[in-house]
């Protein structure tokens, strides 16, 4: 459905895309995860035509995609990182509005407008102006506006930045309602529990590249870690560091403030052979976590950087 | 269209702050004027002054001069100047003392006049004696030099009157501070400049996302741009046309009879703020708020120059550098106004009218330019 190819973005001196490659298909969530600043805003301008690229091919639905490109713009829904509405209209007339620069029959638009409204739950809401809403019902009434006119292509980027909790869930679940529904999604976040929890296919980009791409199962089938162990222990000494860094499956392993973290590459009983380290040299120790690899896991191991950094 | 078209208009009159500038503004600058200058306008536009009182002494004398002078006075006795024949020369004097009269006229061979301070009421009585002795020595001239053109020379003089008379009176009104009103309608139409500002914002996507917005959608950016500026004119004509209706009716101060010519300036006017508003708003990348800020002066700069605060300040321009005062948009407006309201010179109006086109032109094309751009280098 969309193909980008070799992208490059300049400002100035400065890469924001460096050689961007991406293929999504038709029917996906498709996320595009990566820390702020990494290219994912300038890749989705890029790909919209609102930003000139320096070098590269976007296609979208098999073609060519360029500013005036109306007849792929009006099957392309976008919901903005920043709330792009109309302070001094009500949410009802938002709706319309937005659904307005896509469909002119009224009826087709009337019944579009109140199914928008229904699927972000909106209705009690009608009258009021932006002003009046709370953050997370904003951020449904950018999303209204953004799919109001059922398009194939749903591109939303950061929706769900300065949101309550609950608003969040619903919004996500929107989402995958909305995938259900026939739209292929493309989401751009740097939480990596959203990306992981709704995207069907990710690609970890970062200073302008991908890094990898793949199903989360892929992505952390990737890397090394397969599990990561911290233990809260008051006094590690050099020697008993070197003799948990010999243990089989440790390839990485830091001590600061009290808490030892071991990284350790897919084994059984990796926690089972700690623990009996730690009791056969007598070192007492409190908390004990594993967990699986993350997404962060996987980004940290690829760029050598946490993703919240 | 017309969907488009309804959402624009609702958008931009709830824009308090834009709508503030644009339209409150210049209705509050008017109220001020008017209380400023207090009682010297009134509903006919005309500046009123007291009638000036006068008495009148009439020494022995049946001199020619002073059988004219006596004539002279009867006939110009009326509305401006109310003369008193009965009072004695002391209590003439006493009444000049108390402030009961301006001045005294003494008819005589040669007439002349005692006044006891300086001010309006005092010139307008040496004017009309100055203006006595001017015309009793040119028809004394002509009656030794020419005496068969006296006939003729009476005739002159009647018909100077009377083309004096129609001239001072042709544009309806004598009163200075008019102007001001005329320099605030100006300006008015030039704060249409807030109203293309905010539109310029919200159509660029390298200024606000909901530019971007506008930007992705299938709807031809051509549609918008055109959608907003019809929009944007016609508010803010319904603004200056609101502004011209509290100005006459309610304030009473008379912008001339020629209504259709009046509502033509105040279109052109509209058009030009508004495209001021969008070209100053496409072609920087400034944050809205700064905008709206050097909006404020993008208006009141020109509309100082053009005598808003400082009646004389276009007069003084026209003196030394009348160039300004062509390129000034508010000057140009103005000038507009005055000929409708003063001077009734159509050829003039028409010179103004042809600048406005041309400036109005000029700016429409920039702000096109400037906002029908739909990708940009960065965002």
């Amino acid at each position: 459905m969309i193909h980008i190819e070799n992208l490059v973005k300049r400002y100035g001196s400065f890469v924001a895309l460096d050689h961007l490659n991406l293929d999504i298909q038709e029917g996906e969530v498709f996320g595009l995860l990566g820390p702020n600043g990494s290219g994912k805003t300038t890749a989705i301008n890029c790909l919209l035509a609102l930003l000139k690229y320096d070098k590269g091919n976007i296609t979208v639905f098999g073609r060519q995609m360029h500013p005036d490109s109306y007849d792929l713009k009006k099957d392309i829904g976008v919901v903005m990182q920043n709330v792009a509405v109309f302070e001094q209209m009500t949410v009802r007339e938002n709706i319309d509005y937005f659904c307005g620069l896509y469909v002119r029959d009224r009826n087709e638009r009337q019944k579009l407008v109140d199914e928008a409204i229904r699927f972000t739950g909106l209705e009690d809401y009608l009258k009021m102006r932006p002003k009046k809403l709370s953050g997370g019902l904003l951020r449904r009434l950018n999303i209204a506006c953004g799919i109001v006119h059922k398009p194939r292509l749903i591109i939303m980027d950061e929706p769900t930045v300065a949101v309550d909790p609950q608003s969040r869930n619903r919004i996500l679940e929107g989402i995958l309602e909305l995938n259900r529904q026939g739209s292929t999604i493309i989401y751009t976040s740097h939480y990596m529990e959203e990306v992981e929890q709704i995207c069907s296919r990710i690609a970890i980009i970062d200073h302008g590249q991908v890094l990898a791409t793949g199903t989360t199962e892929e992505l952390k089938s990737m890397i090394k870690t397969g599990e990561t162990i911290t233990i809260e222990t008051i006094h590690l000494g050099e020697n008993e560091l070197d003799g948990i860094r010999k243990l089989p499956h440790v390839f990485d392993l830091t001590y600061e403030d009290q808490v030892l973290k071991l990284r350790l590459s897919s084994a059984k009983h990796n926690l089972i052979r700690i623990l009996n380290y730690l009791q056969e040299h007598d070192i007492a120790f409190g908390r004990v976590f594993s967990e699986l690899p993350t997404l962060n896991d996987v980004f940290l191991e690829i760029t050598g950087k946490e993703l919240r950094d | 269209m017309f969907f488009l078209f309804k959402y624009r208009f609702l958008q931009t009159i709830r824009e308090v702050s834009v709508m503030f500038w644009a339209l409150a503004f210049p209705v509050i600058l008017g109220t001020l004027f008017y209380f400023s200058f207090g009682s010297g306008i009134e509903s006919t536009g005309e500046e009123t002054w007291d009638t000036v009182k006068a008495a009148v002494i009439e020494e022995d004398d049946s001199s020619e001069n002073a059988e004219a002078f006596h004539t002279f006075l009867k006939e110009a006795s009326g509305k401006l100047l109310k003369l008193r024949w009965d009072a004695t020369e002391a209590e003439a004097l006493e009444m000049l003392d108390d402030g009961k009269i301006t001045g005294i006229y003494y008819v005589k061979d040669t007439p002349s006049l005692t006044v006891g301070k300086n001010g309006l009421g005092e010139s307008i009585l040496t004017g009309i004696l100055d203006s006595y002795n001017q015309n009793f020595a040119l028809i004394q001239e002509i009656a030794s030099t020419h005496p068969e053109q006296l006939p003729q020379a009476f005739e002159a003089l009647n018909d100077y009157r009377q083309t004096t008379r129609e001239e001072t009176l042709g544009g309806q009104t004598l009163d200075p501070n008019v102007q001001y009103f005329f320099a605030l309608i100006a300006y008015a139409c030039l704060s249409g400049a807030f109203l293309g500002v905010r539109a310029s914002f919200d159509t660029q996507a390298d200024l606000s996302p909901l530019g971007a917005r506008r930007s992705v959608t299938p709807t031809h950016k051509l549609k918008l741009v055109i959608t907003d500026m019809t929009v944007l004119v016609l508010i803010h004509f319904i603004n200056i046309l609101i502004l011209n209706v509290y100005i006459s009716q309610v304030l009473g101060i008379s912008l001339g009879d020629d209504l259709p010519s009046l509502i033509l300036v105040d279109f052109m006017g509209s058009v030009i703020g508004v495209c001021m508003g969008l070209a100053f708003g496409s072609i920087s990348k400034m944050s809205l708020s700064m905008k709206m800020g050097l909006s404020v002066a993008l208006t009141l700069v020109p509309g100082f120059l053009a005598g808003l605060m400082f009646g004389n300040m276009k007069n003084l321009i026209e003196l030394h550098c009348p160039v300004i005062n062509r390129l000034n948009p508010a000057a140009v407006l103005s000038d507009a106004f005055y000929c409708l309201g003063i001077y009734n010179d159509m050829e003039r109006f028409t010179r103004c009218l042809l600048i406005l086109g041309a400036m109005s032109i000029l700016l429409f094309i920039t702000a096109f330019l400037g906002v029908r751009r739909e990708s940009y280098d960065s965002i």
